[in-house]
């Protein structure tokens, strides 16, 4: 099960510091890069509960993203929709078809739930890039933002909605936790660490893993409706099975199963690409250099190692000190 | 309580179960013996719905649950421990009971609250830990614990599902002689309106325990009886001790 120690909350509070100076001092490239890492952050932390939590190797997050952004301006910008209930109707479209696509997928494992959960995904991609309704390969444009005006926040200024975004992540983070931590988590870690005895204890297990993805589905649906009204534009290379690949690799870069770790490779990967890719246009080759280094490495990506170190540390203080302990005693008695 | 009526299993040519019938009454404690081979976890993987019979029926408190999958036969109450421990290595002693009474009151798929905090899973966990002595490792992760705890935990994490009937698959596997006998006192401790059904490698545990014996060979019933039957049985010997001596 999920717990919090004293490098997560440490690396939890310097992560939100950092994102807190940046949207409050970053000028308009500083700002639209926070806003990218955010929403990645967003999407990475719900392919993290379902395949670091729950054993279920996602190849269609991306496309349940591209699900959230498409229902968003669709809803929004052609049905007219107010933008509020627009958003709240594309996470529950999301999620309902996360849910259908867990309850689907959870009866088979390993490779086999990774092949069916791409097939989904590039099915979607597919009907997005072919239905003239979701504008084809010209995508839709006009696309408006939240109108929080009422509470005298203006979203379209690139500050406050690097801000918003913050604030969401954080309740999402909050959201994730809370999951991890309810009934529906701890039967999680139960399937994930054996599934064959939670299907004897009487858990139906399929149903446990389909409500967990489709969890994890209103958070990528959440994450696709802001990623429209950041760009305020989308086309159907936001479902490609490319962006679930980029989302499985930052978490798997950041620490699978840690949480905090995909916030960290979240903000590294798209760091990464931006200075990279200013630098050469080969920018991916890097990028999967580091990547298979952290694979090979055995760590569980940069998060998971600075905590095996960390873990470590703690160990030999605490031999060191028994054994301090014990030499006092020792002299003591003599 | 439970009951199979010629149940039949073949693996090719193997014939692994042939026209087990059995009965268990309520309460009832049945120790099955038999070598190696004799197709006693074929037989039990059968009775949980972990294997399909070729032929034959399973019956739970009348029921018939055949056609029943594993998890909905444990909703029902038959509930089993496994020869080789298959706990939940990362999760500490108080969190592998809690998932086990969370399933059996509901609480396993709650959002809204820790399922181990709910009062009716704690006051299962608690019972059972006593039950099984293990209230001394509550917060002991399960790779934190000897080897003997582990099998206590294994079977403690089958009782707190609450069943009617509980099948151990050789409780004492692999544990010393002194582990052994305290084992012979937790399930003599247990509830006398649970059934049980054990099979055993250990013949001191099995005359101990058992209200009866069946003796299974070659996926037969060949002896079915009281445990001072089956000490003065020949054919007893024949089948299961001589294979000792053989050995």
């Amino acid at each position: 099960m999920f717990r919090h120690n004293a490098l997560r909350c440490t690396v939890l509070v310097l992560l939100a510091a950092a994102a807190l100076f940046q949207a409050l001092t970053a000028g308009y490239f500083g700002l639209e890069i926070l806003t990218e890492i955010l929403i990645l952050a967003i999407l990475v932390l719900a392919l993290d509960i379902a395949a670091g939590f729950g054993g279920m190797v996602s190849l269609c997050h991306g496309a349940l993203m591209g699900v959230g952004a498409y229902a968003y301006a669709i809803l929004s910008a052609k049905a007219g929709l107010a933008p509020p209930v627009a958003m709240a109707a594309a996470i529950v479209l999301t999620g309902s078809a996360a849910w259908i696509i867990g309850a689907i997928c959870s009866r088979s494992h390993g490779i086999y739930f990774i092949m069916a959960t791409l097939a989904f995904g590039q099915m979607a991609y597919s009907y997005v890039f072919e239905a003239p309704v979701f504008g084809g390969d010209d995508g839709l444009g006009g696309i408006s933002r939240l109108d929080l005006s009422f509470i005298g926040v203006d979203l379209n200024d690139s500050r406050s909605f690097a801000l918003f975004c913050l604030a969401t992540l954080g309740a999402v983070y909050g959201a994730s936790v809370l999951i991890l931590r309810s009934g529906l988590g701890r039967s999680l870690a139960g399937v994930m660490h054996n599934e064959q005895r939670m299907r004897a204890l009487g858990l139906t297990v399929w149903r446990v893993k389909a409500d967990v993805f489709g969890l994890s589905g209103l958070i990528a649906g959440l994450a696709g409706a802001l990623a429209a009204q950041h760009i305020m534009y989308i086309s159907p290379g936001l479902l490609s099975w490319t962006v679930s690949g980029e989302a499985l690799v930052v978490v798997i870069l950041g620490g699978l199963g840690t949480l905090v770790g995909p916030l960290v490779g979240a903000a590294a990967f798209v760091l990464l690409k931006h200075e990279l890719s200013a630098l050469t246009p080969h920018w991916h080759l890097v990028v999967g250099v580091i990547l298979i280094a952290v694979v090979m490495s055995r760590a569980n990506g940069i998060f998971g190692w600075i905590e095996a170190r960390w873990d470590g540390r703690a160990e030999r203080r605490a031999v060191k000190a028994a054994r301090k302990q014990k030499t006092k005693e020792v002299l003591s008695d003599a | 309580m439970l009951e199979t009526r010629n149940l039949d299993k073949s693996f090719g040519a193997v014939h692994v179960t042939r026209n087990v019938s059995l009965k268990l009454e309520r309460g009832e404690r049945r120790v099955i013996l038999g070598p190696n081979g004799a197709g006693k976890t074929t037989l039990f993987n059968q009775l949980v719905g972990e294997l399909t019979p070729d032929n034959g029926s399973v019956h739970l408190a009348g029921e018939d649950v055949t056609a029943l999958p594993v998890a909905k036969r444990a909703r029902r109450g038959l509930s089993r421990s496994y020869q080789k421990n298959t706990l939940f290595d990362g999760l500490t002693v108080e969190e592998n009971l809690g998932l086990a009474a969370a399933v059996h009151t509901g609480n396993a798929t709650q959002l809204w609250s820790d399922s181990l905090a709910k009062p009716d899973v704690r006051e299962i966990v608690e019972e059972v830990a006593e039950q099984v002595n293990l209230m001394p490792f509550i917060h002991a992760k399960v790779s934190e614990i000897s080897y003997g705890v582990r099998r206590q935990l294994e079977v403690g994490v089958a009782l707190a599902t609450r069943p009617l009937v509980l099948l151990m698959d050789e409780p004492t596997s692999g544990v010393g002689p002194e582990m052994s006998k305290g084992f012979h006192d937790l399930l003599n401790n247990l509830p006398r309106d649970l059934t049980m059904l054990i099979i055993e490698h250990d013949m001191d545990l099995a005359f101990d325990v058992a209200d009866t014996i069946t003796v299974l060979n070659y996926g037969e019933v060949v002896f079915d009886g009281l445990p001072e039957e089956a000490r003065g049985s020949s054919l007893l010997k024949e089948i299961y001790l001589g294979s000792w001596e053989d050995a």
